[in-house]
């Protein structure tokens, strides 16, 4: 049987979240809603072993979390952008206003975190999520979570403080934020 | 561990994060007065997240790509092979029973619509278009060939219709609630024109279900709260807001047609200017 009308309205009403947490992963707008789409897809396909006393945002941001990890395992590296490529999303998002330098940096300095950081830092800071909440979308313990979004501030501001001015050093800063942390 | 008086960058972090219990949140509070390298470096953390709100936020307010709600719509649960057979036997079914056979079992409802429908008009209930609404819908609905006079694709179809019935007419987007818009046509109506716009699921798995918006001018520009009512399996949220009366009919379970009537309710034009009224 096919997922439910009502299940398929909730799905409707989370994409803007989804969307959200998949641009914060990948940048790249196209590359972020294929995410979007591929999680979908396996919400609709599953849609049985969701439990309806839970929060289906939470269960989607997990299933899209994984959906990115597989795609990073597939050696698709969709976070990933050539400079030339970064120029032109980052002219894309002219409309999104603020200040052009910092959110160049802003991308920089998230692109260069670990992956596992990354997500839960953005979980935390741009979902708002608990760190119990974060802890149930990536499965693993909460303390983990606490330590993820911890380093990951760390390692952000020291790039930040480093690499700020317009052009970015791309394999220079690397092994700087490893001492860092 | 740490001791008390000296904290970690995990414990800073987690203070800005809320995640910390009452008392070590106080110890935190204090330490950080007496730290203003450590209260510096947490206020620069906290403008981080600013920032990366600042910068993501904005998605939310994107329009979502239409190819997403497609997916979620019509998504089905079985694999491709045995979709393209489900299409084949439904053709073959189609051709067998014909067209008019989905429809059928609504068009049965439609004579005791009409009854209603006269009944209610001779007894001078002020609700009377309401119920020409539902038999609007009753008669059209179960259209095969001609659901509608008018297409959706074509431009001049909220023009046409506003200009007729004399109140904007909005092509409103349900396709974030599973429905897509076919068109409309113009219809008489006791006090003059009406106009109803018909949509069919997106859905492609249960049964296509047709809803239709019915729009008039209403008689009395007194503002009528939204209500609900119901007649066999079909229902109906209506009411008359900023010039303009809307019922939206369909045999949808209520919580359905409710969304469906709230996205209505949002897209629904704004005052009607006096100055566009005048002119016309």
């Amino acid at each position: 049987m096919s997922a439910p009308p009502a299940f398929r309205q909730q799905l409707v009403a989370a994409i803007p979240r989804l969307r959200r947490y998949a641009r914060s992963l990948v940048f790249d707008a196209a590359a972020a809603d294929d995410i979007v789409q591929t999680a979908l897809e396996r919400a609709l396909g599953h849609w049985r072993q969701f439990d309806p006393q839970r929060d289906i945002v939470l269960w989607l941001l997990s299933i899209a979390h994984n959906a990115h990890l597989d795609a990073l395992r597939r050696g698709r590296r969709l976070d990933v952008l050539p400079p030339e490529r970064l120029t032109e999303v980052l002219d894309a998002q002219q409309t999104l206003g603020g200040d052009v330098g910092l959110r160049l940096d802003l991308n920089a300095a998230l692109e260069r975190l670990v992956p596992d950081q990354r997500s839960a830092l953005l979980l935390v800071l741009v979902e708002q999520l608990s760190y119990a909440e974060a802890a149930v979308v990536l499965q693993v313990p909460a303390g983990t979570v606490m330590s993820r979004v911890s380093r990951a501030r760390v390692a952000m501001r020291a790039w930040l403080d480093g690499g700020a001015g317009g052009d970015i050093p791309r394999s220079a800063a690397k092994p700087d934020l490893r001492r860092v942390v | 561990m740490s001791r008390p008086d000296d904290f970690r960058d995990t414990d800073l972090s987690a203070w800005l994060d809320g995640e910390l219990d009452a008392t070590r949140r106080a110890q935190v509070d204090a330490w950080l007065r007496e730290q203003p390298e450590a209260a510096t470096r947490v206020r620069l953390w906290a403008a981080d997240r600013e920032a990366l709100r600042a910068r993501l936020d904005p998605v939310l307010g994107e329009p979502v790509p239409a190819s997403l709600i497609r997916t979620v719509w019509q998504h089905r649960a079985h694999p491709r092979w045995a979709q393209a057979a489900m299409v084949a036997g439904l053709l073959v079914a189609g051709a067998v029973v014909g067209a008019g056979g989905m429809w059928q079992w609504q068009g049965q409802r439609t004579s005791s619509m009409i009854a209603a429908a006269r009944a209610a008009e001779a007894a001078g209930t002020p609700a009377g278009w309401i119920q020409r609404a539902a038999l609007a819908h009753s008669v059209y609905v179960p259209e095969p060939r001609h659901p509608i006079e008018v297409k959706a694709q074509e431009e001049h179809l909220s023009r046409w219709l506003t200009r007729r019935i004399d109140i904007p007419v909005k092509l409103f987007d349900l396709r974030e609630q599973g429905f897509e818009l076919m068109g409309g046509r113009l219809l008489p109506d006791a006090g003059g024109k009406s106009a109803q716009l018909m949509y069919e699921s997106l859905d492609p798995v249960t049964p296509k279900q047709r809803v239709t918006v019915y729009l008039r001018k209403p008689d009395a520009a007194a503002p009528t709260a939204f209500s609900y009512r119901q007649h066999g399996e079909l229902g109906q949220f209506y009411w008359v807001e900023a010039g303009a009366g809307y019922a939206l009919v369909g045999a949808l379970p209520k919580e359905r047609l409710l969304a469906l009537a709230q996205a209505i309710y949002k897209q629904q034009p704004a005052a009607l200017p006096a100055a566009s009224a005048a002119s016309r």
